[in-house]
Protein backbone atom coordinates (compact mmCIF):
# COMPACT_ATOMS: atom_id res chain seq x y z
CA UNK A 1 0.00 0.00 0.00
CA UNK A 2 2.36 2.53 1.39
CA UNK A 3 4.30 2.00 -2.18
CA UNK A 4 1.67 4.64 -3.67
CA UNK A 5 2.16 7.11 -1.74
CA UNK A 6 2.34 10.43 -2.70
CA UNK A 7 5.68 10.36 -4.38
CA UNK A 8 4.83 12.92 -6.73
CA UNK A 9 5.25 15.75 -3.76
CA UNK A 10 7.85 14.23 -2.42
CA UNK A 11 9.68 14.60 -6.11
CA UNK A 12 8.44 17.59 -6.53
CA UNK A 13 10.16 19.15 -3.12
CA UNK A 14 13.06 16.87 -3.78
CA UNK A 15 13.23 18.84 -7.12
CA UNK A 16 12.74 22.30 -5.89
CA UNK A 17 14.98 21.46 -2.99
CA UNK A 18 18.07 20.25 -5.46
CA UNK A 19 18.01 23.43 -7.52
CA UNK A 20 17.91 26.29 -6.25
CA UNK A 21 18.87 28.30 -8.66
CA UNK A 22 17.00 26.90 -11.40
CA UNK A 23 16.13 29.68 -14.28
CA UNK A 24 12.92 30.71 -15.88
CA UNK A 25 14.03 28.51 -18.78
CA UNK A 26 14.30 25.28 -16.64
CA UNK A 27 11.11 25.72 -14.95
CA UNK A 28 8.99 25.42 -17.71
CA UNK A 29 8.77 22.16 -18.36
CA UNK A 30 8.01 21.10 -14.68
CA UNK A 31 4.56 23.66 -15.36
CA UNK A 32 3.96 22.18 -18.32
CA UNK A 33 3.92 18.44 -16.44
CA UNK A 34 1.53 20.08 -14.36
CA UNK A 35 -1.47 20.93 -16.60
CA UNK A 36 -0.73 17.45 -18.24
CA UNK A 37 -3.74 15.21 -19.05
CA UNK A 38 -2.02 12.22 -16.89
CA UNK A 39 -3.93 10.27 -14.63
CA UNK A 40 -2.79 10.80 -11.03
CA UNK A 41 -1.85 8.16 -9.04
CA UNK A 42 -4.49 7.83 -6.20
CA UNK A 43 -2.79 7.93 -2.44
CA UNK A 44 -4.25 4.43 -1.62
CA UNK A 45 -4.27 1.56 -3.81
CA UNK A 46 -7.85 -0.02 -3.19
CA UNK A 47 -10.95 1.37 -2.05
CA UNK A 48 -14.38 0.23 -0.49
CA UNK A 49 -17.66 0.06 -3.25
CA UNK A 50 -19.11 2.73 -1.04
CA UNK A 51 -16.17 5.35 -1.53
CA UNK A 52 -16.55 4.71 -5.01
CA UNK A 53 -18.02 7.67 -7.03
CA UNK A 54 -21.09 5.65 -8.35
CA UNK A 55 -21.85 5.66 -4.29
CA UNK A 56 -21.45 9.13 -4.36
CA UNK A 57 -24.92 9.88 -5.95
CA UNK A 58 -27.03 7.28 -3.87
CA UNK A 59 -29.83 5.90 -5.38
CA UNK A 60 -30.46 8.06 -8.50
CA UNK A 61 -27.31 6.62 -9.99
CA UNK A 62 -25.20 8.87 -12.38
CA UNK A 63 -28.64 9.99 -14.75
CA UNK A 64 -29.36 12.72 -13.47
CA UNK A 65 -26.00 14.21 -14.35
CA UNK A 66 -26.59 14.76 -17.53
CA UNK A 67 -29.68 16.80 -19.16
CA UNK A 68 -31.19 16.73 -22.19
CA UNK A 69 -29.82 19.37 -25.12
CA UNK A 70 -32.21 21.51 -25.37
CA UNK A 71 -34.08 23.33 -23.65
CA UNK A 72 -38.22 23.91 -24.06
CA UNK A 73 -38.69 26.83 -21.72
CA UNK A 74 -36.16 28.50 -24.31
CA UNK A 75 -39.13 28.42 -26.33
CA UNK A 76 -41.08 31.07 -26.15
CA UNK A 77 -43.40 33.44 -27.97
CA UNK A 78 -40.20 35.47 -28.36
CA UNK A 79 -38.53 33.42 -30.96
CA UNK A 80 -41.80 33.08 -33.09
CA UNK A 81 -41.96 36.59 -33.36
CA UNK A 82 -38.28 37.05 -34.24
CA UNK A 83 -38.83 34.06 -36.70
CA UNK A 84 -41.63 36.23 -38.08
CA UNK A 85 -39.29 39.49 -38.23
CA UNK A 86 -36.71 37.80 -39.79
CA UNK A 87 -38.68 35.95 -42.23
CA UNK A 88 -40.27 39.52 -43.58
CA UNK A 89 -36.36 40.76 -43.48
CA UNK A 90 -35.53 37.81 -45.81
CA UNK A 91 -38.92 38.42 -48.77
CA UNK A 92 -37.85 41.95 -48.48
CA UNK A 93 -34.76 41.23 -49.63
CA UNK A 94 -35.62 38.66 -51.96
CA UNK A 95 -37.73 41.28 -53.68
CA UNK A 96 -35.46 43.55 -54.41
CA UNK B 1 20.95 1.30 6.23
CA UNK B 2 19.89 -0.89 9.12
CA UNK B 3 16.17 0.01 9.63
CA UNK B 4 15.79 -0.59 5.80
CA UNK B 5 17.21 -4.30 5.88
CA UNK B 6 14.88 -4.74 9.02
CA UNK B 7 11.69 -3.93 7.18
CA UNK B 8 13.12 -5.90 4.06
CA UNK B 9 13.23 -9.14 6.89
CA UNK B 10 9.87 -8.32 8.05
CA UNK B 11 8.31 -8.28 4.71
CA UNK B 12 9.90 -11.43 3.41
CA UNK B 13 8.89 -13.16 6.60
CA UNK B 14 5.42 -11.81 6.45
CA UNK B 15 5.19 -12.01 2.27
CA UNK B 16 4.03 -8.53 2.40
CA UNK B 17 4.75 -7.53 -1.22
CA UNK B 18 4.13 -3.58 -0.87
CA UNK B 19 6.19 -3.52 2.35
CA UNK B 20 9.18 -5.07 0.62
CA UNK B 21 8.86 -2.95 -2.31
CA UNK B 22 8.55 0.39 0.04
CA UNK B 23 12.33 -0.33 1.34
CA UNK B 24 13.29 0.16 -2.76
CA UNK B 25 11.55 3.45 -2.53
CA UNK B 26 13.61 6.45 -3.76
CA UNK B 27 11.04 9.02 -2.46
CA UNK B 28 11.99 9.23 0.92
CA UNK B 29 13.06 12.12 3.19
CA UNK B 30 16.50 13.91 2.60
CA UNK B 31 17.42 12.66 5.82
CA UNK B 32 16.59 9.33 5.62
CA UNK B 33 18.38 8.91 2.20
CA UNK B 34 21.02 10.75 3.48
CA UNK B 35 21.23 7.97 6.88
CA UNK B 36 20.90 5.69 4.55
CA UNK B 37 23.98 5.82 1.70
CA UNK B 38 26.21 7.31 4.13
CA UNK B 39 25.82 4.01 6.79
CA UNK B 40 28.44 2.48 4.37
CA UNK B 41 30.60 2.84 1.53
CA UNK B 42 31.90 1.66 -1.88
CA UNK B 43 33.81 -0.82 -0.33
CA UNK B 44 32.01 -2.09 2.24
CA UNK B 45 28.80 -1.87 1.08
CA UNK B 46 27.85 -5.43 -0.65
CA UNK B 47 29.24 -7.10 2.47
CA UNK B 48 27.50 -4.99 4.64
CA UNK B 49 24.27 -5.97 2.39
CA UNK B 50 25.44 -9.65 2.30
CA UNK B 51 25.52 -9.59 6.01
CA UNK B 52 21.81 -8.50 6.70
CA UNK B 53 20.39 -9.64 4.35
CA UNK B 54 21.38 -13.89 4.87
CA UNK B 55 20.22 -13.14 8.51
CA UNK B 56 16.71 -12.40 6.70
CA UNK B 57 17.15 -16.12 5.43
CA UNK B 58 17.19 -18.52 8.55
CA UNK B 59 17.27 -22.12 8.23
CA UNK B 60 19.70 -23.92 5.70
CA UNK B 61 21.44 -22.00 3.06
CA UNK B 62 20.93 -23.86 -0.09
CA UNK B 63 22.00 -23.36 -3.35
CA UNK B 64 18.97 -21.71 -4.13
CA UNK B 65 18.53 -19.49 -1.14
CA UNK B 66 22.01 -18.70 -1.79
CA UNK B 67 20.98 -16.88 -5.31
CA UNK B 68 18.32 -15.26 -4.01
CA UNK B 69 20.49 -13.73 -1.41
CA UNK B 70 22.82 -12.28 -4.27
CA UNK B 71 20.22 -11.40 -6.27
CA UNK B 72 18.84 -9.39 -3.62
CA UNK B 73 22.09 -8.11 -2.76
CA UNK B 74 22.55 -6.55 -6.10
CA UNK B 75 19.08 -4.98 -5.87
CA UNK B 76 19.68 -3.28 -2.72
CA UNK B 77 23.56 -2.45 -4.97
CA UNK B 78 21.95 -0.54 -7.45
CA UNK B 79 19.27 1.00 -4.94
CA UNK B 80 22.29 2.46 -2.60
CA UNK B 81 24.34 3.76 -5.93
CA UNK B 82 20.92 5.58 -7.14
CA UNK B 83 20.52 7.20 -3.84
CA UNK B 84 24.13 8.12 -4.49
CA UNK B 85 23.69 10.15 -7.47
CA UNK B 86 20.58 11.61 -5.97
CA UNK B 87 22.14 12.93 -3.24
CA UNK B 88 25.28 14.26 -5.84
CA UNK B 89 22.74 16.28 -7.58
CA UNK B 90 21.37 18.00 -4.15
CA UNK B 91 25.06 18.53 -3.14
CA UNK B 92 26.20 20.09 -6.23
CA UNK B 93 23.59 22.75 -6.21
CA UNK B 94 23.82 23.42 -3.03
CA UNK B 95 27.67 24.18 -3.14
CA UNK B 96 26.88 25.76 -6.41
CA UNK B 97 29.18 23.95 -8.35
CA UNK B 98 28.66 24.61 -12.34
CA UNK B 99 25.93 23.45 -12.98
CA UNK B 100 27.76 21.60 -15.38
CA UNK B 101 28.01 18.32 -13.39
CA UNK B 102 24.68 19.04 -11.62
CA UNK B 103 23.51 18.33 -15.67
CA UNK B 104 24.46 14.93 -16.32
CA UNK B 105 23.05 13.79 -12.74
CA UNK B 106 19.60 12.77 -13.57
CA UNK B 107 20.90 10.57 -16.41
CA UNK B 108 23.14 8.72 -14.35
CA UNK B 109 20.50 8.03 -11.49
CA UNK B 110 18.05 6.94 -14.65
CA UNK B 111 20.91 4.69 -15.80
CA UNK B 112 21.74 3.57 -11.83
CA UNK B 113 17.83 2.77 -11.62
CA UNK B 114 17.88 1.15 -14.92
CA UNK B 115 20.64 -1.62 -13.35
CA UNK B 116 18.87 -2.23 -10.77
CA UNK B 117 15.59 -2.56 -12.82
CA UNK B 118 17.63 -5.15 -14.73
CA UNK B 119 19.06 -6.88 -11.80
CA UNK B 120 15.25 -7.54 -10.51
CA UNK B 121 14.20 -8.87 -14.37
CA UNK B 122 17.05 -11.08 -14.31
CA UNK B 123 15.90 -12.50 -10.75
CA UNK B 124 12.36 -13.12 -11.81
CA UNK B 125 13.77 -15.15 -15.07
CA UNK B 126 15.61 -16.99 -13.05
CA UNK B 127 13.20 -17.50 -10.68
CA UNK B 128 14.94 -15.87 -7.82
CA UNK B 129 12.16 -14.25 -6.75
CA UNK B 130 8.72 -15.28 -6.00
CA UNK B 131 5.41 -13.49 -7.40
CA UNK B 132 4.55 -12.15 -4.54
CA UNK B 133 7.40 -10.11 -4.41
CA UNK B 134 6.15 -8.12 -7.86
CA UNK B 135 5.62 -4.61 -6.19
CA UNK B 136 9.07 -4.08 -6.03
CA UNK B 137 8.36 -4.15 -10.10
CA UNK B 138 5.51 -1.43 -9.86
CA UNK B 139 8.38 1.00 -7.36
CA UNK B 140 10.91 0.10 -10.44
CA UNK B 141 8.93 0.99 -13.22
CA UNK B 142 7.15 3.78 -11.66
CA UNK B 143 10.51 5.72 -10.84
CA UNK B 144 12.10 4.70 -13.72
CA UNK B 145 9.48 7.12 -15.67
CA UNK B 146 9.88 9.35 -13.32
CA UNK B 147 14.13 9.72 -13.82
CA UNK B 148 13.53 9.79 -17.32
CA UNK B 149 11.39 12.50 -17.65
CA UNK B 150 13.55 14.19 -15.44
CA UNK B 151 16.47 13.47 -17.18
CA UNK B 152 14.99 14.59 -20.35
CA UNK B 153 14.11 18.02 -19.29
CA UNK B 154 17.08 18.19 -17.32
CA UNK B 155 19.41 17.92 -20.69
CA UNK B 156 16.52 19.74 -22.70
CA UNK B 157 17.06 22.64 -20.58
CA UNK B 158 20.82 22.84 -20.78
CA UNK B 159 20.95 21.99 -24.57
CA UNK B 160 18.78 25.18 -24.91
CA UNK B 161 20.77 27.24 -22.74
CA UNK B 162 24.60 26.01 -23.99
CA UNK B 163 23.73 26.02 -27.72
CA UNK B 164 20.97 28.08 -28.47
CA UNK B 165 19.84 27.79 -31.84
CA UNK B 166 22.57 25.49 -33.02
CA UNK B 167 20.67 22.30 -32.91
CA UNK B 168 17.78 23.35 -35.51
CA UNK B 169 20.81 22.78 -37.84
CA UNK B 170 21.90 19.30 -37.17
CA UNK B 171 20.62 16.40 -39.01
CA UNK B 172 18.48 14.55 -36.32
CA UNK B 173 14.72 14.06 -35.43
CA UNK B 174 14.31 16.59 -32.12
CA UNK B 175 11.52 15.04 -31.08
CA UNK B 176 12.90 11.49 -30.81
CA UNK B 177 16.95 13.34 -29.58
CA UNK B 178 13.99 15.09 -26.82
CA UNK B 179 12.21 12.01 -25.15
CA UNK B 180 15.39 10.08 -25.42
CA UNK B 181 15.54 8.90 -21.87
CA UNK B 182 12.07 8.35 -21.88
CA UNK B 183 11.44 6.06 -25.05
CA UNK B 184 14.54 4.18 -23.71
CA UNK B 185 12.22 3.96 -20.29
CA UNK B 186 8.88 2.73 -22.76
CA UNK B 187 11.24 -0.23 -23.92
CA UNK B 188 12.20 -1.12 -20.23
CA UNK B 189 8.49 -1.23 -19.29
CA UNK B 190 7.75 -2.99 -22.31
CA UNK B 191 10.11 -5.99 -21.02
CA UNK B 192 7.96 -5.66 -17.44
CA UNK B 193 5.18 -6.57 -19.10
CA UNK B 194 6.12 -9.74 -21.20
CA UNK B 195 7.72 -10.54 -17.77
CA UNK B 196 4.35 -10.56 -16.07
CA UNK B 197 2.53 -11.41 -19.40
CA UNK B 198 4.70 -14.73 -20.12
CA UNK B 199 4.60 -15.88 -16.48
CA UNK B 200 2.80 -19.73 -16.78
CA UNK B 201 2.96 -20.53 -13.10
CA UNK B 202 -0.69 -21.05 -11.60
CA UNK B 203 -2.60 -17.99 -11.48
CA UNK B 204 -1.84 -17.99 -7.11
CA UNK B 205 1.45 -17.25 -7.53
CA UNK B 206 1.60 -15.99 -10.61
CA UNK B 207 3.51 -12.57 -11.76
CA UNK B 208 0.66 -11.67 -14.50
CA UNK B 209 -1.10 -10.32 -11.25
CA UNK B 210 1.73 -7.18 -11.48
CA UNK B 211 0.19 -7.00 -15.27
CA UNK B 212 -2.33 -3.90 -15.24
CA UNK B 213 0.23 -2.05 -12.83
CA UNK B 214 2.50 -2.04 -15.97
CA UNK B 215 0.24 -1.39 -18.54
CA UNK B 216 -0.89 1.61 -17.02
CA UNK B 217 2.67 2.86 -16.69
CA UNK B 218 3.12 1.82 -20.42
CA UNK B 219 -0.03 4.11 -21.23
CA UNK B 220 1.06 7.05 -19.43
CA UNK B 221 4.52 6.63 -20.72
CA UNK B 222 3.10 6.20 -24.33
CA UNK B 223 0.80 9.17 -24.27
CA UNK B 224 3.36 11.54 -22.91
CA UNK B 225 5.65 10.65 -25.76
CA UNK B 226 2.38 11.06 -28.30
CA UNK B 227 2.10 7.67 -29.52
CA UNK B 228 -0.44 6.64 -28.04
CA UNK B 229 -0.96 4.44 -30.70
CA UNK B 230 1.71 2.00 -29.29
CA UNK B 231 -1.24 1.33 -26.52
CA UNK B 232 -3.17 -0.57 -29.23
CA UNK B 233 -0.51 -3.29 -29.09
CA UNK B 234 -0.77 -3.62 -25.54
CA UNK B 235 -4.24 -4.24 -25.49
CA UNK B 236 -4.01 -6.45 -28.08
CA UNK B 237 -1.06 -8.51 -26.58
CA UNK B 238 -3.45 -8.65 -23.50
CA UNK B 239 -6.86 -9.62 -25.41
CA UNK B 240 -4.85 -12.46 -26.53
CA UNK B 241 -4.08 -13.93 -23.58
CA UNK B 242 -6.94 -12.70 -21.67
CA UNK B 243 -8.21 -16.41 -21.03
CA UNK B 244 -5.49 -17.32 -18.54
CA UNK B 245 -5.98 -13.96 -17.14
CA UNK B 246 -7.20 -12.90 -13.90
CA UNK B 247 -10.47 -11.04 -14.40
CA UNK B 248 -9.90 -6.94 -13.68
CA UNK B 249 -12.13 -6.67 -11.58
CA UNK B 250 -9.91 -9.00 -9.19
CA UNK B 251 -7.43 -5.97 -9.08
CA UNK B 252 -7.39 -3.28 -6.74
CA UNK B 253 -9.27 -0.23 -8.01
CA UNK B 254 -6.68 2.08 -8.57
CA UNK B 255 -5.29 -0.12 -11.14
CA UNK B 256 -8.76 -0.52 -12.61
CA UNK B 257 -9.93 2.93 -12.63
CA UNK B 258 -6.48 3.78 -14.74
CA UNK B 259 -7.02 1.10 -17.10
CA UNK B 260 -10.52 2.06 -17.83
CA UNK B 261 -9.61 5.75 -18.25
CA UNK B 262 -6.84 5.18 -20.82
CA UNK B 263 -8.98 2.05 -22.79
CA UNK B 264 -11.62 5.24 -22.97
CA UNK B 265 -9.30 7.64 -23.49
CA UNK B 266 -7.91 5.17 -26.65
CA UNK B 267 -11.11 4.02 -27.82
CA UNK B 268 -12.35 8.02 -28.15
CA UNK B 269 -9.43 8.84 -30.19
CA UNK B 270 -9.77 6.02 -32.28
CA UNK B 271 -13.56 7.97 -32.45
CA UNK B 272 -15.63 4.68 -31.36
CA UNK B 273 -17.28 7.05 -29.05
CA UNK B 274 -19.65 3.83 -27.95
CA UNK B 275 -16.89 1.81 -26.44
CA UNK B 276 -15.55 4.75 -25.43
CA UNK B 277 -18.28 5.88 -23.07
CA UNK B 278 -18.46 2.29 -21.99
CA UNK B 279 -15.20 2.46 -20.70
CA UNK B 280 -15.13 5.53 -19.25
CA UNK B 281 -18.53 5.27 -17.45
CA UNK B 282 -17.05 2.44 -15.96
CA UNK B 283 -13.96 4.41 -14.94
CA UNK B 284 -15.98 7.43 -13.53
CA UNK B 285 -17.93 4.97 -11.19
CA UNK B 286 -15.11 3.37 -9.86
CA UNK B 287 -13.50 5.99 -9.02
CA UNK B 288 -12.74 7.17 -5.72
CA UNK B 289 -15.05 10.43 -4.90
CA UNK B 290 -12.39 12.46 -3.57
CA UNK B 291 -9.64 12.02 -6.54
CA UNK B 292 -10.92 15.20 -8.04
CA UNK B 293 -8.25 16.09 -10.79
CA UNK B 294 -8.75 12.11 -11.64
CA UNK B 295 -12.98 12.59 -12.04
CA UNK B 296 -12.07 16.04 -13.81
CA UNK B 297 -9.88 14.27 -17.23
CA UNK B 298 -12.58 11.42 -17.07
CA UNK B 299 -15.13 13.77 -17.71
CA UNK B 300 -13.20 15.97 -19.96
CA UNK B 301 -13.79 13.37 -22.46
CA UNK B 302 -17.08 11.68 -20.92
CA UNK B 303 -18.11 15.01 -21.78
CA UNK B 304 -17.95 15.06 -25.34
CA UNK B 305 -18.66 10.93 -25.34
CA UNK B 306 -22.20 11.90 -24.41
CA UNK B 307 -23.09 14.86 -26.53
CA UNK B 308 -22.30 12.24 -29.13
CA UNK B 309 -23.58 9.10 -27.85
CA UNK B 310 -26.69 9.99 -26.32
CA UNK B 311 -27.11 13.89 -27.08
CA UNK B 312 -26.83 14.73 -23.73
CA UNK B 313 -25.19 17.65 -21.80
CA UNK B 314 -23.61 18.07 -18.54
CA UNK B 315 -25.80 19.09 -15.82
CA UNK B 316 -24.83 22.17 -13.61
CA UNK B 317 -24.76 19.92 -10.63
CA UNK B 318 -22.52 17.41 -12.56
CA UNK B 319 -19.98 20.35 -13.28
CA UNK B 320 -20.37 22.40 -9.82
CA UNK B 321 -16.86 20.98 -8.44
CA UNK B 322 -14.92 21.33 -11.50
CA UNK B 323 -14.17 24.74 -12.43
CA UNK B 324 -12.01 24.31 -15.35
CA UNK B 325 -14.37 22.12 -16.91
CA UNK B 326 -17.45 24.68 -16.30
CA UNK B 327 -15.29 27.07 -18.44
CA UNK B 328 -14.67 24.49 -21.17
CA UNK B 329 -17.63 23.48 -21.28
CA UNK B 330 -20.18 25.76 -20.15
CA UNK B 331 -20.36 28.10 -23.33
CA UNK B 332 -20.57 25.36 -25.77
CA UNK B 333 -23.12 24.01 -23.55
CA UNK B 334 -25.70 27.30 -23.56
CA UNK B 335 -25.33 27.32 -27.38
CA UNK B 336 -25.99 23.66 -28.24
CA UNK B 337 -29.50 24.15 -25.59
CA UNK B 338 -30.16 27.40 -27.14
CA UNK B 339 -29.90 26.41 -30.49
CA UNK B 340 -27.29 29.30 -31.17
CA UNK B 341 -24.80 29.03 -33.68
CA UNK B 342 -23.32 31.95 -33.76
CA UNK B 343 -22.42 31.48 -30.20
CA UNK B 344 -21.49 27.81 -30.63
CA UNK B 345 -18.99 28.72 -33.05
CA UNK B 346 -17.48 31.38 -31.22
CA UNK B 347 -17.27 29.27 -27.95
CA UNK B 348 -15.13 26.93 -30.29
CA UNK B 349 -12.91 29.10 -31.82
CA UNK B 350 -12.56 30.41 -28.05
CA UNK B 351 -11.00 27.33 -26.72
CA UNK B 352 -9.82 26.18 -29.29
CA UNK B 353 -5.99 25.93 -27.62
CA UNK B 354 -7.67 24.31 -25.00
CA UNK B 355 -9.68 21.94 -26.91
CA UNK B 356 -7.10 20.85 -29.20
CA UNK B 357 -4.89 20.16 -26.14
CA UNK B 358 -7.10 18.17 -25.25
CA UNK B 359 -7.35 16.20 -28.19
CA UNK B 360 -11.42 17.21 -28.08
CA UNK B 361 -11.77 19.73 -30.64
CA UNK B 362 -12.72 17.50 -33.75
CA UNK B 363 -15.29 15.67 -31.32
CA UNK B 364 -17.00 19.01 -30.19
CA UNK B 365 -17.05 20.39 -33.48
CA UNK B 366 -19.67 17.80 -34.26
CA UNK B 367 -21.77 18.68 -31.53
CA UNK B 368 -22.77 21.64 -34.01
CA UNK B 369 -25.16 19.38 -35.33
CA UNK B 370 -27.09 18.89 -32.00
CA UNK B 371 -26.66 23.11 -31.58
CA UNK B 372 -28.83 23.19 -35.26
CA UNK B 373 -31.18 20.07 -34.61
CA UNK B 374 -32.10 22.47 -31.83
CA UNK B 375 -32.82 25.30 -33.62
CA UNK B 376 -34.66 23.49 -36.21
CA UNK B 377 -36.63 21.73 -33.50
CA UNK B 378 -37.91 25.62 -31.96
CA UNK B 379 -39.01 26.62 -35.71
CA UNK B 380 -41.08 23.23 -35.43
CA UNK B 381 -42.43 23.97 -32.22
CA UNK B 382 -43.18 27.50 -33.11
CA UNK B 383 -45.17 26.36 -35.77
CA UNK B 384 -47.69 25.49 -33.53
CA UNK B 385 -50.32 23.00 -34.23
CA UNK B 386 -53.22 22.02 -37.33
CA UNK B 387 -56.33 23.11 -36.67
CA UNK B 388 -58.12 20.20 -35.73
CA UNK B 389 -59.97 18.06 -37.96
CA UNK B 390 -62.59 17.15 -35.98
CA UNK B 391 -64.15 17.91 -32.64
CA UNK B 392 -62.28 17.12 -29.82
CA UNK B 393 -59.26 15.01 -31.65
CA UNK B 394 -55.55 14.86 -30.68
CA UNK B 395 -53.72 18.17 -31.90
CA UNK B 396 -51.10 17.46 -34.47
CA UNK B 397 -48.31 19.31 -34.77
CA UNK B 398 -47.71 21.73 -38.24
CA UNK B 399 -45.80 19.06 -40.01
CA UNK B 400 -45.39 21.00 -43.42
CA UNK B 401 -43.23 23.67 -42.92
CA UNK B 402 -41.74 26.02 -45.85
CA UNK B 403 -38.38 25.89 -45.88
CA UNK B 404 -38.01 29.61 -45.93
CA UNK B 405 -39.00 29.59 -42.33
CA UNK B 406 -35.86 26.83 -41.24
CA UNK B 407 -34.03 29.36 -43.51
CA UNK B 408 -34.56 32.60 -41.87
CA UNK B 409 -33.85 30.50 -38.45
CA UNK B 410 -30.40 29.67 -39.29
CA UNK B 411 -29.61 32.88 -40.51
CA UNK B 412 -30.90 34.05 -37.22
CA UNK B 413 -29.23 31.64 -35.33
CA UNK B 414 -25.71 31.70 -37.20
CA UNK B 415 -25.70 35.78 -38.05
CA UNK B 416 -25.13 35.02 -41.43
CA UNK B 417 -27.58 34.24 -44.58
CA UNK B 418 -27.14 31.03 -46.20
CA UNK B 419 -28.27 30.27 -49.71
CA UNK B 420 -31.16 27.96 -50.23
CA UNK B 421 -29.42 25.02 -51.33
CA UNK B 422 -27.39 25.14 -48.68
CA UNK B 423 -29.85 25.08 -46.17
CA UNK B 424 -31.66 22.07 -47.77
CA UNK B 425 -28.14 20.82 -47.62
CA UNK B 426 -27.90 21.34 -43.88
CA UNK B 427 -31.50 19.82 -43.70
CA UNK B 428 -30.96 16.67 -45.74
CA UNK B 429 -27.96 16.31 -43.46
CA UNK B 430 -30.07 16.15 -40.19
CA UNK B 431 -32.88 13.53 -41.83
CA UNK B 432 -29.45 11.70 -42.96
CA UNK B 433 -28.09 11.49 -39.39
CA UNK B 434 -31.65 10.78 -38.16
CA UNK B 435 -31.54 13.29 -36.07
CA UNK B 436 -34.70 14.66 -37.63
CA UNK B 437 -37.64 12.29 -39.94
CA UNK B 438 -38.87 13.77 -42.65
CA UNK B 439 -38.45 14.42 -46.62
CA UNK B 440 -37.45 17.97 -49.04
CA UNK B 441 -40.73 18.55 -50.91
CA UNK B 442 -38.33 20.47 -53.36
CA UNK B 443 -40.58 21.62 -55.65
CA UNK B 444 -43.39 22.97 -53.21
CA UNK B 445 -40.44 24.67 -51.10
CA UNK B 446 -41.54 22.83 -47.74
CA UNK B 447 -40.16 20.30 -45.50
CA UNK B 448 -42.37 17.54 -44.74
CA UNK B 449 -41.60 16.09 -41.30
CA UNK B 450 -42.68 13.26 -39.59
CA UNK B 451 -46.31 13.38 -37.95
CA UNK B 452 -44.83 10.56 -35.54
CA UNK B 453 -41.46 11.63 -33.69
CA UNK B 454 -39.96 14.41 -36.13
CA UNK B 455 -36.80 14.96 -34.10
CA UNK B 456 -36.10 11.35 -32.48
CA UNK B 457 -35.74 11.14 -28.97
CA UNK B 458 -36.72 14.85 -28.02
CA UNK B 459 -40.29 13.77 -27.59
CA UNK B 460 -41.92 15.83 -30.35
Amino acid sequence: MASTQAPSKNDARAAAETKPEQTVAEQKPAAALEEDDEFEDFPVDDWETEDAEAANGSSEGTQHLWEESWDDDDTSDDFSAQLKEELKKVEASKKR
Amino acid sequence: MNSMLEDFGEALADRNGYQLAQTLSPSLPDETLRGIFKSCNAHDVRLILQRNIQRSFPGMMDKNTNNEVQAWVEVYHCYWKTIGEILAIQDSSANGKSSQWAQSSWTKVYQNWHEMLNVLIRGYLNSHFEAWTIPCLYVAGKHLRIFAIKADAERNSSSSLDTGGANFEDDFNPESEKNKQLEDCARQLNRVFNLCLSDRSPLEESRKWGIYYVINLLFKTYFKLNSASLSKNILKALSAGRGDMPPLPAFPKSQQVTFKYYEGVLRFLEEDYAQAEHHLTEAWNLCHKDAVRNKELILTYLIPCHLLTTHTLPSLKLLEPYPRLQKLFLPLSNSIKKGDLHAFDLALLEGEDEFVKRRIYLTLERGRDIALRNLLRKVFIAGGFEEPKEEGAKPVRRSRIPIAEFAAAISLGSQETLEDDEVECLLANMIYKNLMKGYIARERGILVLSKSGAFPGTGV
